[in-house]
């Protein structure tokens, strides 16, 4: 052969592999062949888990949404958007001796592990015991703390003696995110470092194993037990769930959207608005929680809020705090900078609609009548019940058809914007304005705010960024630190920080779908307090340190959670908060959870709001079995 | 032997000492940054679960012993090289109790694969195409071309990237939206396996390949054009010999500064091509750093600058060494 001819043959032999490489997938499919695509939930997985032949989720670094619901069981369930309990591991709910020393718990016969072995009080006896001597494990401290001992009565019953009275011992084992999950004595038994042991392949307690996974961390599949009736899952919802389960991240949000438009992700955590918007244009099947404006799921239990170190001058001053609260728009707030599409908040607390039902709507005659002193003996009325409205105008005016009553769709209402009144309570303390217009301290130097805020929790850094402008608005000079969340994280629980656009339980405002208050806001009794310069690991970094707050808590935590007592201290801690104005709660939290009804329908909606759609929650699992095959292949 | 002395030995004594400051640099530097990577593990499991404020102050002290951040920096520094000397690069924090190596181990070859051959292909056109284009200046495809290059070279690689993903995964979706082989599909020689990882591998690679070529071309033409006047291939031209052996000539004496820019290059790959690896979900190292950075996980932030270090000082090293071979006006003076 000539060189020439040699040439072009190996040039053809090299666009015909390369064609053969392109051309061999066309039908590019994101699945094994053998898994058939209708038979398969694909779940976006959040995130890339680092270490994926990791099961061990008692260690605080594995990787646990999604997995915990699938795999994993504990005692109780919380739904959270019913607030309804479910019992599965256990067959009804914990009872405690007189004094709250002691919790019994009734276990269900006829639950086995994957591997065939049934699950007994041997297994919970186990698991408790084995936590409390392994240093380092989730719930090891807590265990610690409150287990004296832990026995077995019967196969089906567990008693665990507590060091102290505790009548929320049982919220371990109550899943909001998650609780502590069983482990099989029978695998655990035989290791010798449990904190080190990765858990892999795990054997499942709940209605799927683990079939493949991806070693890089982008996917895993997971297969539906043969005996998934043999499950708390399966025992609960009586209902088989997909065959498949497949668990993939594809990336930054306009690769989700990209898979979602080409049907090859069925639900997503998350999206920004504008992405959202992108895939409603381009997928038809795509939805989020109401099918309308405003869209997104606005009941995750979490809300957003402007905290203050309350022990730098001037936010120890209530009045400060107030004026800095009438002088933001919360419709302006919400519209400019979110897009319209959550609730408001006035109260430490998400505007759920099962807390809007406890809290925000029966406070909302206080909330009316409530009054700030503004100078001698002048007092204002500073709510405003008319913010609902006014964003369904708006919503209107931008050509939107809002789903729901006003204030189920955005909340119960917010603070006035009176700039005017904000004036005159920062003048009661010797601020005045500059010749620029601009504030000036009491000690006549100008008043800069910095906020610190995350960039990647995209609502709170677009609330900074409208509270920038509003407070600039009003003369004060305002920057923004933009932060990575870990060193957001130090600054803020050494108090290293003026003002923080955040989100969580720093204010006292963490909830579940529960009426008791006091597991989201003990830490905040002065015990825990330390000051600014001392890391806050208790969570208290706004310093809130209060006489009245500590009279209540410790109300609160001599009462069972269930006492009717609660919802009232509840309420009280409320009217506290509002009227010391510690942090200044805006919006509540939303999701973007969307769902491709292309081969699976029946994800839960605001017509059909029959649980939780956040499906990477432990409690999720209550969830996949009711998905339902489109019939399209 | 005179040689070894004079020669060799300096060289690599002095990247020894490169790397020892580099080593005691990524030590040193995270630390001063207000990262804790307990805070953050703290932080991450209250912000779901309410918990008892005493047992988070145990978990802080657990977690602090387990990751050996106990102890003054001096100690913790003294401690690391004790570890690293016999080969331990220490536990990672965010991923404990996985080592920082089989993390590394996961990762590495994969970046190592598709940088390799990115930056070989990268350096291979734009030295073939920078020649040509050099040599035959004034013709016109030579013209386009390099105004097709000036165009290209300043579009950030990213773009190009994202730019890739949205015409031939979403609009032509030919190529996979992410992953370096499709799912189910275990590591092996096999044609499905190959094919597969050729496909999850191209778009990154191709947008490696721009992003880098211009400079590639643009130096390689800027050097011929200055070649093309020597004595050497005036002599050469008027002695009619053919253009082949010319180019041939042209090349070789250009070799020498590229030949540094391709060591470098490929001493640098075990740091990875972060944002080219988010933007394809690809399963490099370069996630692996970019989420070891934002989580604070100093020993595997470590663990990779280490690589990295080691790499190009090496890279450096070797070049230093096969310079007498290539250019025997180095081997003179």
């Amino acid at each position: 052969m000539s060189k020439g001819k040699a040439r072009k043959f190996l040039t053809s032999l090299f666009v015909l592999l390369f064609s053969v490489v392109l051309v061999g997938e066309v039908s590019f499919a994101q699945l094994p062949v053998d898994i058939p695509r209708n038979e398969t939930l694909i779940l976006d997985q959040i995130f890339r888990y680092g270490l994926p032949r990791n099961f061990n989720l008692w260690n605080p670094n594995a990787a646990n949404p999604t997995r915990q619901g699938l795999v994993f069981d504990t005692l109780w369930y919380i739904d959270q958007q019913t607030g309804k309990w479910i019992n599965a591991l256990a067959k009804e709910p914990p009872t405690y001796n007189k004094d709250y020393t002691e919790m019994t718990v009734k276990l269900r016969d006829g639950i086995y592990w994957s591997d065939g072995v049934k699950f007994t009080a041997d297994d919970v006896v186990f698991t408790i015991q084995n936590i409390k001597k392994t240093p380092g494990m989730l719930w090891n401290a807590q265990f610690d703390l409150y287990v004296d001992s832990v026995r077995k009565v019967d196969d089906f019953t567990v008693v665990i003696k507590l060091k102290e009275p505790y009548p929320r011992f049982d919220s371990l084992f109550t899943s909001r995110y998650n609780a502590c999950y069983i482990q099989p004595k029978h695998v655990f038994e035989k290791v010798e470092d449990p904190l080190r042991f990765t858990f892999y392949p795990p054997v499942s307690l709940g209605a799927y194993v683990l079939k493949d996974s991806d070693p890089a961390g982008y996917w895993e599949l997971y297969e539906r037990r043969k005996d998934w009736s043999r499950t708390s899952t399966g025992i609960v919802t009586k209902k088989p769930g997909p065959r498949y389960v497949l668990t993939i991240f594809y990336g930054p949000n306009e690769k989700k959207v990209a898979a979602m438009i080409q049907h090859n992700l069925d639900v997503l955590m998350d999206l920004d608005i504008e992405a959202f918007q992108t895939l409603i244009k381009r997928n038809s099947y795509a939805r989020s929680w109401y099918k309308d404006f405003p869209w997104a799921w606005g009941d995750e239990i979490d809300h957003r809020f402007f905290g203050f170190n309350l022990e730098k001058a001037p936010y120890n001053i209530k009045d400060v705090r107030w004026a800095l609260a009438l002088a933001l728009d919360i419709v302006k707030l919400n519209t400019d900078y979110i897009g319209g599409v959550t609730r408001v908040t006035p109260i430490p607390q998400p505007a759920t609609s099962f807390h809007m039902k406890y809290y925000h709507k029966p406070l909302l005659p206080w909330l009316r009548d409530f009054k700030i002193e503004v100078a001698n003996n002048e007092y204002f009325k500073p709510f405003d019940a008319s913010v609902p409205e006014r964003l369904v105008k708006w919503a209107k005016d931008q050509g939107y058809t809002v789903s729901g009553k006003p204030q189920d769709v955005f909340g119960v209402g917010w603070w006035k914007y009176a700039p005017e009144v904000s004036e005159k309570l920062l003048t009661k303390h010797g601020f005045k304005r500059g010749k620029d217009g601009k504030w000036l301290l009491p000690d006549g130097t100008p008043w800069k705010i910095p906020i610190i805020a995350c960039p990647d929790e995209v609502d709170v850094f677009r609330l900074a960024i409208g509270a920038a402008d509003q407070w600039k608005k009003f003369g004060i000079d305002v920057t923004i630190e933009s932060l990575e969340r870990d060193p957001y994280y130090v600054k803020q629980r050494m108090g290293d920080f003026v003002c923080t656009s955040s989100w969580g339980m720093a204010d006292g405002g963490g909830a579940s779908a529960i009426i008791d208050k006091w597991p989201f806001a003990y830490f905040l009794h002065s015990d825990y307090y330390v000051p600014t310069g001392q890391s806050a690991n208790a969570g208290n970094s706004l310093r809130i340190k209060s006489k009245e707050v500590d009279n209540l808590l410790e109300k609160m935590g001599a009462l069972s959670p269930n006492d009717p007592k609660i919802l009232e201290l509840g309420r009280d801690w409320m009217k506290l908060f509002v009227e010391n104005m510690w942090g200044i709660p805006t919006l509540s939290f939303k999701k973007f959870v969307t769902v491709d009804n292309y081969y699976w329908t029946n994800f839960p909606t605001a017509e059909n709001p029959y649980g939780q759609p956040c499906y990477w929650f432990m409690g999720g699992r209550f969830i996949l079995p009711n998905m339902r095959q489109t019939g399209r292949k | 032997m005179e040689n070894l002395l004079k020669y060799i030995i300096p060289r690599i004594f002095q990247c020894m000492i490169v790397i020892f400051v580099g080593v005691t640099i990524v030590f040193i530097v995270p630390r001063l940054t207000p990262m804790d990577p307990v805070q953050s593990i703290i932080s991450r499991v209250t912000a779901l679960v309410d918990t008892d404020p005493r047992a988070v102050e145990k978990l802080v002290e657990t977690l602090t012993d387990l990751y050996g951040l106990r102890g003054s920096l001096l100690e913790q520094y003294l401690r690391f090289w004790k570890h690293l000397l016999s080969g331990d690069l220490g536990p990672s924090l965010t991923m404990f109790p996985a080592s920082v190596v089989d993390i590394i181990k996961i990762s590495l070859p994969w970046t190592i694969g598709l940088m390799t051959i990115s930056t070989i292909i990268a350096w291979l056109l734009g030295i073939i195409l920078g020649t040509l284009a050099g040599y035959f200046s004034n013709k016109r495809w030579s013209q386009i071309l390099g105004t097709v290059v000036m165009c290209i070279y300043p579009i950030p690689y990213y773009i190009i990237a994202l730019i890739l993903v949205l015409l031939f995964a979403y609009l032509l979706p030919i190529f996979p939206l992410m992953g370096g082989a499709s799912i189910g599909l275990k590591p092996s020689f096999s044609w499905s396996f190959i094919t597969s990882l050729l496909k999850h591998g191209f778009l990154p690679a191709i947008s490696l390949v721009i992003g880098t070529i211009g400079w590639i071309f643009m130096s390689q033409r800027a050097l011929i054009s200055r070649l093309v006047a020597s004595d050497f291939i005036v002599f050469a031209e008027t002695a009619s010999l053919p253009r082949k052996k010319i180019l041939s000539y042209l090349i070789r004496n250009s070799m020498l500064p590229q030949i540094t820019d391709l060591a470098l290059s490929l001493g640098g790959i075990f740091s990875g091509a972060i944002i080219t690896e988010q933007v394809f979900s690809y399963p490099g190292i370069g996630v692996v750093l970019y989420s070891a950075i934002l989580q604070g996980d100093f020993n595997l932030m470590m663990g990779i600058s280490i690589f990295s270090i080691i790499g190009i000082a090496t890279a450096a090293l070797v070049l230093d060494l096969i310079y007498p071979l290539l250019d025997p006006r180095i081997r003179y003076k």
